[in-house]
């Protein structure tokens, strides 16, 4: 391991373009180095820091582990796969792009089914008509549990999903689903409604620090620095 | 291995085989029930809050597998294996490991992998003699490893259903009440809802639709609705049925249209859920409890006098034992009687043992009908634990 501050970044799609823009506009170039796929990068103006470019999903992984000290990737990845997040990692920044809410959402012909209170309610008649839990289709189990743990809901099953989940339901795959929207419009698109109460989080690119990371004072200095030159 | 653990694992080993012989000599079957058990039954059976602490896996072929968190599920499966109806009299015993995931990351008093020894009675005739000799036994096997002083607390979900029933309400909201008792926050909040005119009525639904649905009258009340769910647009998707939606839509009506419960009730209920005594004045307390009510909980209160003299009966001190209605251990399988063994030095968090009654786990995982269970499980690393610090 190096002795420089590592910061993760996303390595592909959207998120990635909209760092790169960010850096731009704080007049950061990042110089990919390394191999020739160059998932690592040097930043001219900050000799202190080595850029990884992974994957969203592993960037939090690395926060979670501590072998990268800053990252910026989506609140939800970060709530979703550290359990005690506020512990782990320290939110320095929200970027201000990649926005997107985690919703429950339900068939939108539930109409006795507005809120998460029903849902419970709903979930008992569920089991007595079908002799099983209804399911929720998810790639948000944590995220998921602890909502529901939460609104006292708790007569359900989650059922993985890696991809398209709006299309669950329809398929007789799940009764419902948790999953991410920024317009609503898929879901609409699916015959599926955002419960009245059922946004879990209001998720957007966030900048973070690990605080299991091996911190010295000069990284420190160095996480100074790039917060700094980010908030912009 | 180290040495220490490895001499851990022998006094685990001796020790479980001392409460074996225990139940053994009572005349409980000793069984082996798989380690691995379908993720799919137990997860149904016990719901979401102990799946997020399941180790669950998918095995070659696509089959989802979990290690059992418990040994109950599983002694359930293999009585139904042996006598499919589940109704013949069998009294089991097992000792073996089970395994939960510790979201605070695993501690001495609470490991993720542990072993578990304890018995489960099925199909008896007379409950509470049956409660009180599950009860008896599981004391005397602790006595008999060596445990001096314990703490008993006593719970019964039974009692709590009596009170509901005894009480004028609908009896949807009986089995909202009863269903919300394991979550406290939803409990009162449910509670509140019923004693608020304002809470009970229809919000978010055209006032007409609401006005129109007619509980003695559930087909119409299915066509208008179907009516409704086409004039918006709105496509039925997935598994649930117009006929369901047309069920709690009836159901939210009746509630808007009911007679909230009155502030005497909901207090009552408060009160019961509140209690907290010694176990032998429980009894007595629920008595002065409900007398402005004029209720008549005669028998259930009977059951339960009688079940605390048998425990007294088979030699078991009852003088400290505590009683709390609420009290109804983290599982939401039991029904009846609930109780759990606590040792000073661990407290109340990380009890010795615990068990109750569980009479709808076994429809539940498969038979025809109820069948009466009771059960319980004595957590051997804690015990262990606790005789090693009472050593000299």
């Amino acid at each position: 391991m190096t002795d420089r501050l590592v910061l993760a970044l996303p390595s592909k799609g959207r998120l990635m373009e909209q760092c790169a823009n960010m850096l731009a506009r704080a007049g950061l170039v990042v110089a990919k180095s390394g191999s020739a796929r160059g998932y690592q990068g040097d930043i001219a103006e900050l000799p202190g820091v080595e850029v990884n470019f992974v994957s969203s999903a592993e960037i939090a992984q690395l926060l979670k582990s501590g072998k990268a000290h800053l990252g910026i990737t989506g609140e939800d990845l970060l709530r979703e796969t550290i359990a005690d997040c506020d512990t782990r990692i320290t939110f320095l920044r929200r970027c201000g792009f990649g926005q997107a809410d985690v919703v429950v959402a339900v068939p939108a012909a539930w109409i006795d089914v507005r809120r998460m209170s029903d849902l419970e309610e709903m979930a008992m008649g569920f089991q007595r008509v079908h002799g099983r839990r209804m399911r929720v289709a998810t790639k948000y189990m944590n995220l998921t549990r602890r909502f529901f743990a939460q609104q006292g809901v708790a007569g359900y099953r989650i059922v993985e999903s890696l991809g398209a989940t709006e299309g669950a339901p329809a398929a007789l795959l799940a009764e419902l689903i948790v999953d991410i929207t920024t317009t609503g419009a898929t879901l609409h698109a699916n015959g599926l409604r955002v419960l009245e109460d059922g946004v879990i989080l209001k998720s957007q690119a966030s900048l973070v620090s690990s605080n299991a990371a091996p911190w010295t004072e000069e990284l420190r200095r160095w996480e100074r620095e790039v917060a700094k030159r980010l908030a912009v | 291995m180290p040495a220490e653990a490895a001499q851990n694992v022998e006094a685990l080993a001796a020790q479980a085989q001392r409460l074996m012989a225990t139940f053994m000599r009572a005349g409980y079957e000793q069984i082996a029930p798989a380690i691995i058990q379908p993720a799919g039954l137990f997860l149904d059976v016990v719901g979401e809050a102990l799946r997020a602490r399941t180790y669950v896996f998918s095995d070659p072929d696509g089959e989802e597998l979990c290690l059992r968190p418990d040994l109950t599920v599983p002694t359930c499966r293999l009585h139904l294996a042996r006598h499919p109806t589940g109704n013949a009299r069998a009294r089991y015993c097992y000792s073996g490991p089970a395994f939960r995931y510790q979201p605070g990351g695993a501690t001495s008093a609470h490991p993720s992998e542990f072993r578990q020894a304890g018995i489960e009675s099925f199909a008896a005739g007379d409950r509470e003699e049956d409660d009180a000799a599950v009860l008896a036994l599981i004391v005397e096997a602790l006595e008999e490893a060596g445990i001096r002083q314990f703490r008993l607390r006593l719970g019964d979900l039974g009692l709590f259903a009596a009170l509901l029933d005894a009480l004028a309400m609908p009896q949807r909201w009986r089995r909202r009440l009863r269903h919300h008792f394991w979550r406290p926050e939803a409990f009162r909040a449910e509670l509140a809802r019923l004693t608020s005119r304002e809470a009970l009525k229809v919000n978010g639904l055209p006032h007409a639709l609401v006005d129109a649905l007619d509980p003695a009258r559930p087909q119409e009340a299915q066509r208008l609705v179907e009516a409704h769910l086409e004039a918006a647009g709105l496509e039925l998707v997935g598994s649930r049925t117009l006929p369901e939606i047309t069920d709690r839509l009836l159901a939210e009506a009746a509630d808007a249209r009911e007679e909230p419960l009155a502030a005497t009730t909901a207090a009552l209920i408060e009160g019961y859920t509140g209690l907290k005594s010694p176990a032998r004045e429980a009894a007595d307390r629920i008595e002065v409890l409900i007398r402005p009510h004029k209720l008549d909980l005669g028998a259930p209160l009977a059951a339960f006098r009688r079940r605390l003299e048998l425990v007294e009966a088979a030699g078991v001190d009852t003088t400290q034992a505590t009683f709390a209605a609420e009290f109804g251990r983290n599982l939401e399988y039991y029904t009846g009687f609930v109780f759990e063994i606590v040792a000073r030095e661990l407290g109340p968090s990380s009890p010795l043992a615990g068990g109750g009654r569980y009479d709808s786990l076994l429809a539940d995982v498969g038979a025809p009908a109820r069948v009466p269970a009771v059960g319980s499980s004595i957590h051997t690393e804690r015990l262990l634990s606790v005789l090693s610090a009472e050593a000299p």
